[in-house]
């Protein structure tokens, strides 16, 4: 671990967040909420620098990463702390922009979009949704009214003290297993390439026609090879013949791929999902049909609402009514 | 520079050049982390029902960063696979729990997680 | 008079015997004989549907008179019917109890529902039925004051327990006579608690229910044994049972070795249960309280009847008895015992219907010692005998109590028979004292004669004579007591404060002590009976006194006992007995040893004994009597002579272990013959007690309280008290018996509250104890959980750290 980050600076680092987080909570007078976050981000940049330092001065740090993760901390930071259910909300909406950001260096494209799609498209819609439905609309001339679970954490100091302690035993777990992971073998993107012959006889015949004297040709399937030596005739179907990075036609010429000639990522999930996890796909499907169903269910149901809770919101309402009778 | 991201795949084999630019999985997986007890702070400090199950959110997306970042590394498609399904399952758990909330709203007039304790001991 | 009596009787009873002298068996009986027990169970259901409409008319005692009656009338015919030749009869009704389950012997239990009809039998439905049809009548007027209320219950029990009784005695098993056995014990139970707004007649119920039980378990157990032991539990069979006669056999001679422990405990168990019913010693304890329920059934169930239930189960079982070393023995001391100690108590109560209780308890005392001795002849006679002067004295009793609104204190009342209206209870009163005095031509003096004498010709129970005639004694002595204090003497009469009748309830006085009550003391007329009463208490007296011809008549026949041998009977009592199970012993001949002493020719006359009728002996081979016990001589060599309920054999003509066997056997070795002699020392003995009491209690007497016998009371210490409190036998089983079973009982339920409760609650207790401790942690608040989960997280990865951090220091 060592090797990553001094342990002192991290548990220093930890400190501070947590103080900074702590700080930032919402209070009910005075909220401190700058000076924490400023804290907050000092403790998290610290790592962070650290951690660039500890990969190399010589390479570059990669701006987009540390724009993306500091805007994701500080959406995240800023969403836990704000008081106004809304603005929590769009601060989460934040959070999952530079989320997909880093996402997007990570190459899991579909997933960046996937994420901006289904979270901050449809989820945090629905969270807004629910938030308009069920916060009480501020009175006139109040409009910093705040509801008194709002403006008031629990327990600030100590459930901080306890998450960042809890962080810092997980960093350093996280550390020292990143430390001694094994360096990945190189992987082969020839398997998916081959069960998508379209593509690769599409971009063959892009790239080939300048090279190869432009006479057409059929990729060999890896059926029809087989069938071959048993039946002659067949159609292109299924995954493509191939050994390492070379393809075979039917009329018997071996194609070498060109190297930039690459599956990309959506290709990549998308066989990953279809082809191996077919299964999970279903059972994702019943699972949101369930959530759905339940959801029906559940926001349709008729609430008997107790006689002290109706003399209240009688009482409410006719406070409201007095008073704009009174203004008026 | 985004098409290059859009179309690398494994790098060291291939030998673009290392868009990730010194970052390493330690990095990611420390953002992760932070990300994750932020949400879990949020969750145990704030009181307000709908913050708690954004502060829920919030951990499911630490979690999935955490679950490509390891993907990228292990140069492996399963971790992003595993995401969808986490994305699935938040979703699923966003609609319940918001039509719970409402229903607890109706109840109470309040998104106050304290007045629902029906279960102390 | 007896050559007239002798006349009548022969007709009923018994035609001469059968010459050929093969043990009979049994037959085929007429089916109405079950009109008997019928009757009175129709009787029953007359009476219930009279409850169910409400009758308010004395018509259900009336329809009870005449079913009794014609159950009466019914046992009448059998006796004329009965074929003596014949042997028992049976009549089955149904098939109540067939399982099998095998096809060895005692694989099968069989109990029909049925009847076996012999002489014993006869003889006791014929007392049994016939008082309970006078008593019926006398009820009739008794309970009128409860017309209405509880007439139709007291009726339907009435009934039910005449049924009970025929069960009992008509039973053809023994499953039948348990049936009647519980039949009258619950019977009793209903009649004794008959005022149940009264707690002490509800207690007095209990008590002789509780009590009975213990009796009845040792039947029940008898029973059962009897089954295991012998395979069979109904009559016929038994009696024809080959072990049961070789069991016999042996004990006749003196080998007691022989029989199996198994089949001597049968007599012991079946023993206790008629010590429970019929009142002995250690369970006598219940009968003087039964005196709480309305005198006629006093006197028809706890005094003339169901009491003798236990007489009867032992002369029925007598066989059984036989093959027992023991049980004999300790009928006839518990019967002494109980007699002497009845009669001691006896002697100093005051409530006059107590001291006949007691006097009942001191007869069925001389009635098992009768047993005991092996005279089931004359337990049987003094049962009959017994019957007819007990249920008049009762009935008496019943009338002055009635009379003078449940006045029972002899103090209080004095010189009835110069009342208006009560000469027929005066002489009825007088005729029964006189008869359970024992005055010499009195059926009571007969019948008590027979037994006491039978004692002291029995070596080794001539204590037990001593003592009953010690007994007589005294009996006569409290019997003129009362008579003698509430009959004779200056007039005085007290008003009762109606004890038999404190509720609207009330048997009878109710009335009366409210009239007394507002006219003043000296205002009060005692009411005389009416006819019903004193139709029965006339007909019970004439009943009693000519119960003495019965001494007279009926005997010399030749009769065939159940084992086949041909008996000469004395007297009409033997000859019903005779031929039942219970004469498996002959009757007495004590100069039999004069046979003995021969050389074992034919039988002898020996004139001796002054009564019509010796008993003579002649079977094919040569048989001696000793102490009423058939013995077969086989030779010259061997005599028995029976010495502590044991038959021994006497090696040698002329010793024995009496010494020599020679001697007539004598009272006391007065050379007087027994029977003889017990007529003038009884009749001395009876006329001395009448003495006394006439002294103390009659002479000089000026007022109903007090006497010459107080001043000798006075002098006797404490003794008086003490028989007064019945010598403390209740405190007694109190202290040992009820106390100790309230403490244990408390005892346990303290154990079961604290311990096992406590054990069970501690079980329940920790977990409740624990769980306050954790409970606080479940505070309900969702932060709470979070935390929880916060901190559970925190730690595993600690402890995960802890061990990666310890490996790689290893490694």
């Amino acid at each position: 671990m060592a090797t990553i980050i001094h342990p002192l600076a991290l548990y220093l680092a930890c400190a501070l967040g947590a103080i900074g987080v702590a700080l930032a909570l919402p209070r009910p007078r005075i909220s401190p909420a700058i000076f924490g976050g400023i804290l907050a981000a000092a403790g998290a940049g610290l790592v962070v620098v650290l951690l660039g330092f500890a990969g190399g001065v010589e390479q570059l740090p990669n701006w987009a990463f540390y724009v993306f993760s500091a805007m994701a901390l500080g959406g995240g930071l800023r969403m836990i702390t704000h008081p106004r259910p809304v603005y929590s909300a769009l601060y989460f909406i934040l959070t999952i922009i530079a989320s997909a950001g880093l996402l997007l260096i990570l190459s899991a494209e579909f997933m960046a979009f996937a994420l901006i799609i289904i979270y901050a498209g449809a989820i945090l819609i629905t969270y807004l949704f629910v938030i308009m439905l069920a916060t009480q609309a501020p009175e006139e001339g109040d409009l910093e009214h705040l509801a008194d679970y709002d403006t008031k954490g629990r327990e600030p100091w100590a459930m901080s003290a306890a998450g960042f302690v809890l962080l810092g035993i997980l960093t350093t777990m996280l550390f020292r297993g990143a430390g001694e992971l094994p360096v990945p073998e190189p992987v082969d993107d020839t398997p998916v390439l081959a069960q998508l012959p379209l593509k690769v006889e599409r971009e063959l015949r892009i790239e080939r026609v300048p090279a190869g004297g432009g006479e057409p040709f059929v990729l060999l399937g890896e059926d029809e090879r087989l069938q071959r030596e048993i039946a002659p005739d067949g159609d292109v179907l299924g995954r493509l013949a191939h050994e390492g990075r070379t393809f075979f036609t039917e009329d018997g010429r071996a194609i070498e791929l060109p190297d930039d000639m690459r599956a990309n990522n959506v290709e990549q999930v998308g066989i990953n999902l279809l082809r191996d996890h077919p299964m999970t796909i279903e059972i994702a499907g019943v699972l949101l049909l369930m959530a759905m169903l339940g959801a029906t269910v559940l926001a349709r149901k008729q609430v008997e609402l107790e006689e002290s809770l109706k003399a209240r919101q009688a009482k409410r309402l006719h406070d409201a009514r007095t008073e704009r009778e009174g203004l008026d | 520079m985004l098409s290059d991201v859009l179309s690398g795949v494994t790098l060291a084999q291939t030998g673009f050049p290392d868009l990730m630019g010194g970052v390493t999985l330690a990095h990611y997986l420390f953002v992760s982390a932070a990300m994750f007890v932020l949400g879990l702070v949020g969750f145990v400090t704030r009181r307000n029902l709908i913050i708690m199950f954004l502060c829920t959110e919030l951990m499911f997306q630490a979690a999935g960063i955490a679950l490509v970042a390891f993907g990228r590394y292990h140069l492996d498609l399963d971790g992003q696979t595993f995401v969808i399904f986490v994305l699935t399952v938040a979703a699923a758990e966003a609609a319940m729990a918001l039509a719970l909330t409402v229903l607890l709203f109706r109840r109470r007039e309040s998104l106050s997680a304290d007045e629902w304790r029906e279960l102390s001991g | 008079m007896i050559e007239l009596s002798t006349g009548i009787l022969n007709s009923l009873t018994l035609a001469l015997a059968d010459p050929a002298g093969a043990p009979v068996a049994t037959s085929q009986g007429p089916a109405w004989a079950m009109a008997i027990p019928g009757l009175a169970i129709l009787g029953a259901l007359i009476c219930t549907l009279s409850a169910i409409f409400g009758v308010k008319t004395k018509l259900p005692a009336y329809l009870t008179v005449g079913c009794l009656g014609g159950a009466f009338a019914t046992t009448v015919a059998l006796l004329m019917h009965f074929d003596p030749a014949g042997g028992a009869m049976e009549v089955n009704a149904w098939e109540w109890f067939a399982i099998t389950w095998g096809d060895g012997p005692g694989q099968s239990f069989t109990a029909p529902f049925g009847f076996y009809i012999d002489t014993l039998t006869i003889y006791w439905m014929l007392f049994v039925t016939g008082l309970a049809t006078l008593i019926a009548l006398y009820a009739s007027e008794y309970m009128s004051h409860d017309v209405g209320t509880g007439y139709n219950r007291f009726f339907f029990a009435f009934n039910l327990f005449v049924f009970s009784m025929a069960c009992l005695v008509m039973g053809g098993n023994l499953v039948m006579l348990y049936l009647g056995w519980e039949g009258v014990g619950l019977c009793s139970y209903l009649l004794i608690g008959y005022f149940y707004k009264k707690d002490s007649a509800v207690q007095a119920a209990k008590k002789a229910f509780i009590v009975n039980r213990i009796g009845d378990l040792g039947l029940a157990l008898g029973l059962y044994l009897m089954f295991v032991h012998f395979g069979t539990i109904e009559y016929a069979e038994l009696f024809s049972n080959e072990k049961l006669l070789g069991y016999v056999d042996a004990a006749m001679a003196g080998d007691f070795a022989q029989i199996p422990l198994e089949g001597q405990i049968i007599a012991l168990l079946l023993m206790v249960g008629a010590f429970g019913k019929s009142a002995q010693f250690p369970l006598y304890v219940w009968l003087p309280d039964a005196m709480e329920g309305p005198t006629p059934v006093s006197a028809l169930i706890h005094a003339a009847t169901m009491v003798t239930a236990g007489v009867y189960l032992i002369a029925r079982m007598f066989p059984v008895f036989l093959a027992s070393e023991w049980a004999l023995p300790v009928v006839a001391w518990i019967g002494t015992i109980t007699a002497l100690l009845a009669a001691t108590i006896g002697m100093a109560q005051f409530d006059i219907k107590r001291i006949m209780a007691y006097s009942t308890v001191s007869q069925l005392g001389y009635m098992f010692a009768g047993l005991g001795v092996l005279t089931p002849n004359g337990a049987a006679y003094h049962v009959l005998t017994h019957a007819f002067f007990k249920a008049l004295l009762f009935l008496c009793c019943g009338a002055v109590m009635h009379g003078f609104a449940g006045q029972l204190d002899l103090r209080k009342l004095s010189g009835v028979w110069k009342m208006k209206g009560w000469l027929i209870v005066s002489i009825g009163m007088l005729v029964g004292c006189l008869n359970l005095a024992g005055l010499p031509f009195t059926a009571g003096f007969f019948s008590k004669d027979t037994i006491i004498a039978e004692a002291f010709v029995t070596p080794g129970y001539q204590v037990i004579g001593v003592i009953l005639l010690i007994t007589a004694l005294m009996t006569a002595y409290y019997t003129f007591r009362v008579f003698f204090r509430v009959f004779m003497g200056p007039v005085h009469a007290e008003p009762g404060d109606d004890h038999h009748g404190d509720d609207a309830h009330g048997d009878d006085d109710d009335d009366h002590a409210h009239a007394g009550d507002e006219t003043g003391h000296n205002a009060f007329h005692p009411h005389a009976p009416g006819w019903a009463i004193n139709t029965v208490l006339a007909i019970l007296t004439i009943a009693s006194i000519a119960a003495t011809g019965l001494y007279f008549v009926g005997g010399e026949k030749d009769v065939t006992t159940y084992r086949g041998e041909h008996v000469k009977t004395k007297h009409y009592a033997m000859t019903m007995v005779q031929k039942s199970s219970a004469a498996f012993v002959t009757p007495y001949d004590h100069h039999a040893f004069d046979h003995a002493n021969h050389s074992g020719g034919a039988a002898q006359h020996a004139d001796a004994h002054g009564v019509p009728g010796d008993d003579e002996i002649e079977t094919g081979n040569p048989q001696v009597m000793i102490n009423g016990v058939l013995v077969e001589a086989e030779g010259q060599s061997s005599h028995y002579v029976l010495v502590d309920g044991k038959l021994l054999a006497a090696p040698g003509a002329g010793t024995g272990p009496r010494g020599s066997i020679s001697e007539p056997l004598s009272v006391l070795g007065t050379g007087l013959d027994p029977h003889k002699a017990m007529y003038y020392i009884s009749g001395v003995i009876a006329m001395v007690g009448i003495g006394l009491a006439w002294f103390f209690h009659l002479a000089g007497r000026t007022t109903a309280a007090e006497c010459r016998m107080d001043a000798v009371a006075s002098k006797l210490g404490p003794l008086p008290r003490w028989a007064e409190n019945k010598w403390y036998v209740d405190e007694f089983y109190n202290a040992m018996l009820r106390v100790p079973l309230i403490v244990i009982g408390h005892l346990s339920f303290w154990f079961d509250k604290l311990i096992v409760d406590g054990l069970v609650n501690a079980f329940g207790t920790a977990p409740r104890f624990i769980a306050g401790m954790i409970r606080p942690s479940q505070s309900g608040y969702l932060h709470g959980y979070a935390a929880g989960m916060l901190a559970g997280v925190a730690a595993l990865l600690l402890v995960v750290l802890a061990i990666l951090a310890s490996a790689g220091g290893a490694s």
